[in-house]
């Protein structure tokens, strides 16, 4: 009996209930031992729930189950299993059209059914039954006989309980048709958007039908997206507050639908921008959004990419009015949109800048160097004060403006004011600062000068050096007084004395023992980082005392800048004495002259020190006033314990006027024999060691209090910023011998890494560091040190040609190149961050371009006999311009009337007359030499009706290996052309240039370049300057073809140099590129493209220095960007349709020469 | 070339400086000039524009013709033109020619008649002769002056065919600026080498304002910022500035300033923009003007 036969038979019979379990149960013992036995546990709960008829169905549903396929059993296993679940929910109809589409289902896959089965008990808590078939078939519709998509269709079953948790059954179904469609590309990609989804869902709930309604048209457009469009879903639409989840994800979505292929970064790149505005303004932000999309469908994700960049330097309000104009921008074209919203379109910039009160150093450093220099007379550089933190050389702060005697640093953007001449103002009054203290002198500080104000007290003080020289010196001696008794009352007596007597002459000796005077003066203190802070004080004020008597111009924002920096500092009656008193200077130095608290018990100190800045304020202050009257404020403030006060220990010090002024201006605010005798006895500060620590303990020790506080410094005034003397002054007087101003003092022994060291050690500028991390603190400084000894050795002229500047390239390593090979060149490269050049850092290799056929410039002349016909008339039309009268020849066109009547005269008078009578136009000799520059780089070779894509040739990849795929991959594409490429434009433009510039007579030459790292420059003469225009030109000219990549610096200044040899009045180069400077290695870590940008423009500018004046053509529609930055002075054009470049070439170059 | 009326209108007499012209000496360059007076030797003055060069000759003139000094060792007087010293000044151009300075015949009713030119006139009534921005003049030109230069002291005039030995008072000032010409406007070295050089250069600070006060009448604190101001300027000189800025210029901001002009505006109008038409410079100086004044 077949199968068939046996249930014909049972169906049809139903003899009995009990007939039909038996059978079942016989035919499923055949089967492995699960399904018999889960079906019996099955039954036994069903029979008492169910009428017989359907447990009777049931039963034999199974069995149909179990025979429909050789696996089938399992399923028929599964079957029962959740029969005994499923059954309790549903009604007994519903049951068994549950089991039948099971059954159904192990028609197609009997896995399909074991997975249906499996989450059956569960779905069916979440699922209507009226919606089982439906369900089924969604997940069905997964499967395509495949085992991956029957994997698929089984894992959509598994996790239809959690799914079905947040999503209602219609977005279920949405959701596995958007899996359909995806699994058609992708079963793996479905896979994962499954298992996102699952994430996903339930933290977004209520967009979710919306957000799959995106990934579907993703999927659907470009399938591979889909994967990074959940991440990034996953990863920004759960930070999105509810409210705007909707509108972004609705916007991605049409942007998608519109073309814009980067659902995902729309996502990302929303959530982070609506995250970071105020939250009553996110939904504007999306509307705007929105009405740019409506435009421009490509610029919107830049716009939500560029928000937060723009927000920085605008309000929202004024944002809104960028967008504006950007939308009206973008109705020219898709492209200008982009670059607008990317900020690289000149008028976008322009717009900001309008709109924007905040003002970008990188905008005005030109203006302030200029303004630095006139106030100085020495050049000084402007820096982001960013830099001189990176540089690691004792300088911290990246924020606060400051300066090392030849560079000054400040902020890079300045946005504290809402006008922008407010915050120019605050450049002008922080750069002014700065800059005072080299103009006045800060940086100058000898210690053997005389103070103008006060009575010396430098020479008369003793070093802590000299102290502890002493110091040991009289242990010594006491130790030889222990072995040696006779010499004991010798000793003993002269130990005083001795101290005494050496601090005078020793004063002059020991100058060579420090690096610099602002050392030497600093180790007259034994609490150094105090004597540094009253220092600063003091010569801050004295230097804002220069600037007020010299400048009152800019006093008025001085005052604007200086009321805000009251504002900002610590209430007085917060510090513990000491401090509090030093903050008083501050105050004082600020300009403020009521409610000043001080400590009660400290009233006559306070005085004090503020008679001591007044007077260092006058304009007869030197720099040596404010060292003198640091030691005084020093010697106040010592003896003043820096314990906390409770706030009615405070009392305001009366103004100035009602000062009792018997002890007034002219008299010393200390007695200076009380302060030699008070420096005397500071205890070593090597006494018991060395570090902090100790010194602290020793502090306790001198005052034995316990409620003396740890001093720390006070909080830097913003304006006035850091303030390095010991540093700067090092920095500045190696600078100085360079240019020459130290030449009195004779050479200056070189220094030493010990010696910096040393200094390091002992700076009171470099504490606060070590204070602040004790962990790695040596591992710090000796790094600072290695780079502060790198620092002097470039500042040193002797070295500076030997040394290869710091290594800053991270993806490009060692060091200069040598030529040696015939025909190879080496050039420096700029590196603009750090302000200097690497020698000998490229190498060209020069070459002769080889010969090709003549036949293209024949037939490029034919095709264009039109434009040949034209350009040969503009620069016959140039010709007369050439030419011009000359008078007094004894040949020519026509009489000079003067001459003649001259002549008359002098032969009425009897002299012989002059026989020059005649003028004529002479031909004004013509002295051009020009080199055109071809740029034939790889991108080159990209056809010109593409050129809507903007030729940016960053994806170069790094590795050299990836790179010659790159570039191969990149000119099979052109071998298999037949369309025109850029290069083949810009042969024919020069061409038809070449064709007429032998009508001209002005010297030419034609080279090419292009290149593949910095050591490969290739530079190709098609026609050199002193050669004649043979039959071998046209030649070269034909194999003019695309080949690397572009580093335009090294070949323009070999362009220079053969133009600099070349013998003409006039000098021009003439480049001609199709894109941005770009090669490997010229970049930093690859994405900076300033670095090529910077470069290009230094060599530009070295080339103008030799007298030569560049010119830059370039066909890049997006040019108009770096062109800004890297042709700033000079002259260029942008070709907005590269088909013009025959014609217009020769149109400039008849300007520009003539 | 039509010169000929320039200098047929001029009289001799219209040379002579009557008042004495305000000049601060910075150096010895008073005693230098009349040292060299005193022993005929031709003077150069050399130095950028506006620094006093002409005002120095006139005051030289001035000072000579009240015989404040002695004019010669022997202290002997001049002949021709009395006691005083005329001034005779030559501003030369690219087409000056020779006889623009020796001078020329003139053709009239009667015929033909000499006219004496600037040069021959000095040399005649024994006067300066300054020839000012001399290397603009052709060099052609130039050779006359060599003659009148050396120990001959002598003007060969072709044309008449005579030679003029020089009377006694005349003695040969030129002057030029040795920053903004180029290479090729250099003067010759056989007629640089004929001259005592005196270097000019803008009087220090003090000096200046005391001039920039005595020339435009403004108070003493406004000179003394615009000295201050000329000399944060001179600090841009080749650095975006070819010329620094002039004490004339100056004292025009002062006169300015006198008239009730804002600081700010007048060092804008006759300082700023007279100096460059750079708008970056433009700007770094207005901050300077800004700074220094209120």
């Amino acid at each position: 009996m077949t199968d068939s036969e046996k249930e014909q038979e049972l169906t049809s019979s139903d003899k009995s209930n009990q007939d039909v379990f038996e059978i079942a149960k016989k035919e499923l013992a055949e089967f492995p031992a699960p399904v018999l036995e889960r079906y019996e546990v099955a039954l036994e709960k069903l029979s008492g729930r169910l009428a017989d008829e359907s447990c009777q169905q049931w039963a034999l549903e199974g069995l149909e189950i179990a025979r429909k396929t050789v696996r089938s059993w399992e399923a028929a296993a599964e079957f029962f299993d959740a029969s005994v679940a499923v059954q309790r929910q549903l009604p007994s109809g519903q049951f068994l059209k549950w089991a039948k589409t099971g059954t159904s289902l192990c028609e197609d896959s009997p896995s399909l059914a074991v997975a249906y089965f499996k989450s059956s008990p569960k779905s069916m808590l979440r699922l209507r039954p009226r919606y089982i078939d439906d369900w089924a078939n969604v997940c069905r519709a997964l499967y395509r006989g495949t085992w991956k998509s029957s994997a698929l269709a089984c894992r959509l079953f598994e996790a239809t309980p959690a799914l079905l948790e947040t999503l209602s059954f219609e977005e279920f179904c949405h959701f596995g048709e958007f899996l359909e469609i995806l699994s058609r590309r992708s079963y793996d990609q479905a896979g994962d958007a499954l298992s996102a989804g699952i994430d996903l869902f339930p933290k977004i709930t209520g967009d979710v039908d919306r957000f799959i309604n995106l990934a579907q048209i993703v999927a659907e457009k470009s399938w591979r997206e889909t994967a990074v469009l959940f991440d990034s879903a996953t990863a920004s639409l759960v930070e999105l507050g509810a409210p705007h989840r909707a509108p972004l994800i609705s916007l991605a979505r049409r942007l998608v639908i519109t073309g814009v292929s980067d659902a995902a970064g729309v996502l990302r790149d929303g959530a982070n921008t609506v995250n970071r505005v105020p939250s009553d303004t996110r939904d504007r932000l999306l509307e705007m959004t929105d009405g740019i999309a409506a435009v421009s469908a490509p610029a919107a994700p830049e716009f939500l990419k560029i928000v937060p960049e723009v927000l920085e330097r605008v309000t929202f309000e004024q944002m809104d009015q960028w967008q504006a104009e950007g939308i009206r921008n973008a109705r020219e074209s898709d492209e200008a949109a982009v670059n607008y919203f990317k900020l690289e379109s000149p008028s976008s910039q322009e717009m900001l800048d309008s709109l924007s009160s905040s003002i970008e150093l990188s905008r005005v450093r030109d203006i302030i160097q200029m303004y630095c220099l006139a106030l100085t007379g020495r050049t000084i550089d402007v820096q982001a004060a960013q830099q001189l933190a990176e540089k690691n050389i004792g300088w911290f702060q990246g924020e606060l403006p400051t300066t090392e005697g030849t560079t000054i640093y400040m902020p890079s953007v300045i946005n504290r004011y809402t006008t922008k001449e407010e915050n120019f103002g605050f450049f002008k009054v922080i750069s002014t600062h700065q800059i005072g203290h080299i103009e006045f002198g800060s940086f100058a500080f000898d210690f053997g000068i005389q103070s103008n104000l006060f009575d010396d007290l430098r020479p008369r003080l003793p070093g802590a050096t000299e102290l502890q020289a002493a110091k040991a010196a009289e242990e010594e001696a006491k130790k030889k007084a222990a072995e040696k008794p006779q010499v004991v009352v010798f000793g003993h007596e002269t130990a005083e004395e001795r101290v005494e007597v050496q601090s005078v002459p020793a004063a002059e000796d020991q100058s060579s023992e420090f690096l610099t005077d602002m050392s030497r003066f600093f180790d007259l203190f034994q609490e150094r980082r105090l004597a540094l802070d009253v220092f600063t004080v003091v010569e801050s004020s004295r230097v804002d005392g220069h600037v007020e008597e010299m400048y009152p111009g800019i006093m008025a924002m001085y005052e604007v800048v200086r009321r805000a920096a009251l504002d900002s500092r610590p209430a007085v009656t917060e510090l513990p004495a000491r401090e509090a008193l030093v903050e008083f200077m501050i105050r004082v130095s600020l300009g403020q002259i009521d409610e000043m608290l001080v400590p009660t018990e400290h009233k006559e100190a306070a005085r004090k020190l503020r008679r001591l800045i007044r007077r260092v304020t006058s304009i007869e202050a030197r720099v040596e006033d404010a060292a003198e009257a640091a030691i005084r404020g020093y010697s106040i403030l010592i003896d003043i314990k820096n314990e906390e006060l409770e706030d009615d220990d405070y009392e305001q010090l009366e103004p100035e006027e009602e000062e009792d002024s018997a002890d007034s201006d002219d008299e010393d605010v200390v007695n200076p024999e009380d302060v030699i005798q008070q420096f005397m006895g500071q205890p070593s500060p090597d006494g018991e060691g060395e570090g902090d620590d100790q010194q602290d303990e020793s502090d306790n020790q001198e005052f034995d209090d316990q409620g003396e506080e740890d001093y720390s410094s006070p909080q830097e005034v913003d304006y006035r910023g850091e303030f390095k003397p010991e540093l700067s002054q090092l920095l500045s007087q190696m600078q100085m011998m360079e240019s020459g101003e130290m030449s009195e003092t004779g050479e200056m022994e070189p220094i030493t890494q010990e010696q910096l060291e040393e200094m390091m050690k002992n700076a009171p500028e470099m504490e606060m560091e070590q204070a602040e991390g004790e962990e790695g603190g040596d591992q710090q400084v000796s790094e600072m040190i290695e780079n502060l000894m790198k620092e002097l050795q470039k500042r040193d002229p002797e070295n500076q040609q030997f040394q290869p500047g710091p290594s800053q390239h991270i993806d490009e390593d060692g060091g200069p190149l040598t030529a040696t090979e015939p025909d190879t060149y080496t050039y420096p490269e700029w590196d603009f961050r750090a302000n200097e050049y690497k020698p000998n850092w490229c190498m060209i290799h020069e070459k002769v371009m080889a010969d090709g056929e003549p036949n293209f410039f024949r037939e490029t002349l034919a095709e264009n006999s039109g434009l040949v016909a034209q350009i040969k008339r503009q620069f016959e039309l140039v010709i007369p311009e050439m030419y011009r009268k000359q008078k007094r020849l004894e040949d020519g066109e026509e009489h000079d009337l003067d001459a003649v009547l001259e002549a008359l005269i002098d032969l009425r008078v009897g002299v012989s007359p002059d026989e020059k009578l005649f003028w004529r136009r002479n031909k004004n000799e013509r002295s051009v030499a020009v080199a055109f520059l071809l740029d034939l780089s790889a991108s080159t070779a990209e056809a010109i009706d593409e050129a809507k894509k903007p030729s940016d040739d960053w994806g170069a990849p790094d590795d050299p290996v990836e790179y010659m795929v790159w570039l191969r991959s990149r000119r099979s594409e052109g071998l298999r052309r037949t369309y025109k490429r850029i290069v083949d434009v810009e042969k024919e433009g020069i061409t038809l240039l070449v064709n007429s510039l032998e009508m001209l007579g002005d010297t030419y030459g034609i080279y090419g370049f292009s290149g593949y790292g910095r050591e490969n420059v290739e530079f190709y003469t098609i026609k050199d300057l002193d050669e004649k225009f043979t039959e071998i030109v046209p030649r070269r000219i034909d194999r003019i073809a695309p080949l690397h990549a572009t580093r335009m610096g090294p070949a323009i200044r070999h362009t220079a140099a053969k133009l600099a040899e070349a013998e003409a009045r006039s000098r021009f180069l003439f480049l001609i590129s199709d894109g941005r400077p770009q090669d490997r290695g010229y970049s930093r870590e690859g994405v900076e493209k300033e670095y090529a940008v910077h470069d290009t423009r230094q060599s530009l500018i070295e080339a103008r220095q030799m007298g030569i004046t560049p010119f830059c053509l370039t066909v890049d529609k997006a040019g108009h960007d770096y062109m800004k930055t890297m042709m700033d002075e000079f002259s260029y054009e942008v070709l907005s349709d590269i088909s013009l470049l025959p014609k217009r070439l020769p149109q400039l170059y008849r300007n520009l020469t003539t | 070339m039509g010169t000929e009326q320039k200098y047929n209108e001029r009289n001799i007499e219209e040379y002579y400086i009557a008042e004495e012209p305000y000049y601060v000496s910075t150096s010895d360059e008073i005693e230098i000039f009349e040292s060299a007076y005193r022993q005929r030797v031709p003077i150069l003055l050399k130095g950028p524009t506006g620094t006093g060069k002409t005002r120095f000759v006139e005051h030289m003139a001035w000072r000579l013709s009240e015989g404040l000094t002695a004019r010669s060792p022997g202290g002997k007087a001049l002949n021709g033109a009395g006691d005083k010293l005329p001034l005779i000044t030559v501003a030369c151009h690219e087409d000056l020619t020779a006889s623009d300075l020796v001078g020329r015949y003139l053709l009239d009713a009667e015929g033909t008649r000499w006219i004496d030119g600037p040069l021959t006139r000095a040399v005649k009534y024994g006067g300066i002769c300054y020839l000012d921005e001399i290397v603009e003049a052709r060099k052609d030109t130039t050779v006359i002056i060599h003659p009148l230069t050396d120990h001959r002291r002598s003007l060969t005039i072709d044309k008449l065919g005579s030679t003029i030995d020089a009377a006694d008072g005349f003695l040969l000032v030129v002057s030029y600026n040795p920053g903004y010409q180029n290479a090729l406007k250099d003067l010759k070295h056989s007629t640089r080498q004929r001259f005592v050089a005196l270097e000019f250069d803008f009087p220090d600070e003090e000096h200046e304002a005391q001039i920039i006060a005595h020339e435009s009448g403004c108070d003493t604190d406004t000179a003394e910022r615009l000295a201050r101001l000329g000399l944060k300027i001179r600090n841009l000189r080749e650095h975006g500035l070819e010329e620094g800025a002039s004490t004339r210029m100056l004292i025009y901001a002062g006169r300015l300033i006198k008239e009730g002009v804002s600081h700010r505006r007048a060092c804008q109008v006759s300082v700023t923009w007279g100096i460059t038409d750079d708008p970056q410079v433009q700007r770094s100086i207005d901050e300077v003007v800004t700074s220094i004044f209120a």
